[in-house]
């Protein structure tokens, strides 16, 4: 069975994380606009952008480590992969062997950050041991209390709200990660959670912007176990009582401590943000609503593309595919929900993607 | 005396009890109060001032993954999505019970 595992093509290893965020759900849960029948309608042209930048950086020859900073978080790169994949069968222009070389640097890249669990089938390690080692001896641990973990879980419920507005529910992990669980000793669970930009200026203008850029939390937990699935939010509580059972914490703003007096204020003022972002946005005009997410989308690889002396908006071919046009039909049924691996293959075009762009038998074992 | 009123998905464990608030977008947080339980549609982020005051949380659709099963697993609190009319068989005051482990939802007598 390990044999099979280690030989296991990335996409069948792929399939099974990323499946966890459509497991039970509908695509109507995604919110605030149906992704999976709009983000078809250019994703052709952005896969070519990025092919060039690719080009341009020689990103090919590039280890994960070298240019880690111009790339987005784990599971951003995860969220990246799995909107290409369904829009892949809607492309207006199909270039299957630009699209396998882009889904197969994105695959390298993580399966580089996060060796023991790439494609976060149940953990995103982007942390070695060593470095785990470092922060729980470093960092000024206080002490956990049920009324703690509780502050902890506003916070992470605020400030993952603004990020949720500020990029939108498929692009949210490029605002919103989580990194571990890591087992400590017998008993023991760290769990990071990193909110690595919460102002975009590029986005929203100083309208919505949070008083702080970004933030992480580290909560020590005993006798807590916990699942990570697919990508950084999806945090899933495995068994235990995350209340009581929060041992030590601690959380950093722009790399200082936060007392418990500011972490209360602070979800306050998120919170707060999070729904004046919210209510924008529903008053947004189908068209409106287009170009926000062509523009949230296009962010993700902002630092990447900059770094080639690219703009990294979108272009005016861009907008003139999404102009005017409704959205495609068909491609995905609404309200049906996904109760299995091969059923969300089979619904999202990812056997498609396989057998055309992979050139791969559907098969997950063996490959060798 | 409880009265099994609804089942759906569950999205987050634990149990409690309170008093049925229908909240949806456009509602403001300050009609919230702490310990309410929050029932809607399907929440998302211009509700998040009353998620973080809620008790538990139920909602019409949504899967495990879904905007109000993450914060509640977040939040440490009873979530039960997908119940299909919670919002039509729960009414505003209501004393209900969450189960979020079993993923019910009763009515009490008030």
């Amino acid at each position: 069975m390990v044999k099979k595992e280690k030989f296991m093509h990335w996409i069948h290893k792929f399939n099974k994380g990323i499946y966890q965020i459509y497991a039970g759900n509908t695509i109507e849960a995604f919110q605030p606009l149906d992704f999976f029948h709009f983000l078809p309608l250019w994703y052709d042209l952005w896969i070519e952008k990025i092919a060039k930048v690719m080009d341009m950086l020689e990103l090919d020859k590039k280890s994960y480590h070298e240019i880690k900073k111009l790339l987005p978080t784990p599971s951003n790169l995860r969220a990246i992969l799995q909107k290409i994949m369904p829009s892949y069968r809607a492309f207006t222009i199909k270039n299957p062997a630009q699209v396998k070389r882009v889904t197969e640097f994105f695959a390298r890249m993580l399966m580089e950050a996060c060796p023991t669990d790439p494609f976060a089938e149940n953990s995103s390690p982007l942390h070695s041991p060593e470095e785990i080692a470092q922060l729980l001896q470093t960092l000024p641990w206080k002490t956990g209390t049920p009324e703690a973990a509780r502050a902890c879980g506003r916070l992470v419920a605020a400030a993952g709200s603004l990020a949720h507005g500020l990029y939108n529910d498929v692009v949210t992990d490029m605002g919103w990660d989580s990194y571990g669980p890591h087992q400590i000793g017998d008993n023991q669970t760290l769990l990071i959670t990193h909110f690595p930009d919460l102002q975009t200026p590029e986005l929203w203008g100083t309208q919505f912007r949070a008083s702080i850029k970004e933030l992480y939390l580290y909560r020590l937990y005993t006798d807590v176990r916990w699942k990570l699935a697919g990508v950084g939010c999806h945090t899933v509580l495995q068994s235990g009582n995350p209340i009581t059972g929060l041992t030590k914490y601690i959380v950093v703003a722009d790399g200082k401590v936060l007392s418990d007096e500011t972490i209360v204020a602070l979800t306050k003022e998120l919170a707060t943000k999070a729904e004046l972002i919210y209510q924008e946005i529903r008053k947004k005009s189908f068209e409106e609503l287009k170009q926000m997410v062509l523009l949230q989308e296009c962010y993700q690889l902002k630092k990447l593309l900059t770094a080639a002396n690219l703009d990294w908006k979108p272009t005016a071919e861009m907008y003139a595919r999404v102009k005017d046009k409704p959205l495609l039909t068909g491609l995905i049924p609404h309200g049906k929900m996904v109760t299995s691996v091969e059923e969300y293959k089979e619904m999202f075009g990812i056997n498609e993607f396989i057998k055309e762009v992979l050139n791969l038998p559907l098969s997950p074992h063996p490959v060798t | 005396m409880k009265k099994l009123l609804l089942t759906g998905i569950p999205a987050n464990s634990g149990t409690a009890q309170g008093r049925a608030k229908l909240f949806f977008p456009g509602n403001s947080a300050a009609e919230f109060n702490d310990g309410d339980i929050l029932v809607t549609t399907l929440t998302d982020p211009t509700m998040v001032g009353a998620m973080i005051k809620a008790a538990a949380i139920v909602t019409d659709i949504g899967g495990i993954t879904s905007h109000p099963a993450i914060l509640s697993r977040e939040m440490g609190i009873p979530c039960v999505v997908n119940t299909k009319n919670a919002t039509t068989l729960i009414k505003d005051g209501m004393l209900i019970v969450v189960d979020g482990e079993k993923g019910e939802v009763y009515a009490l007598d008030s």
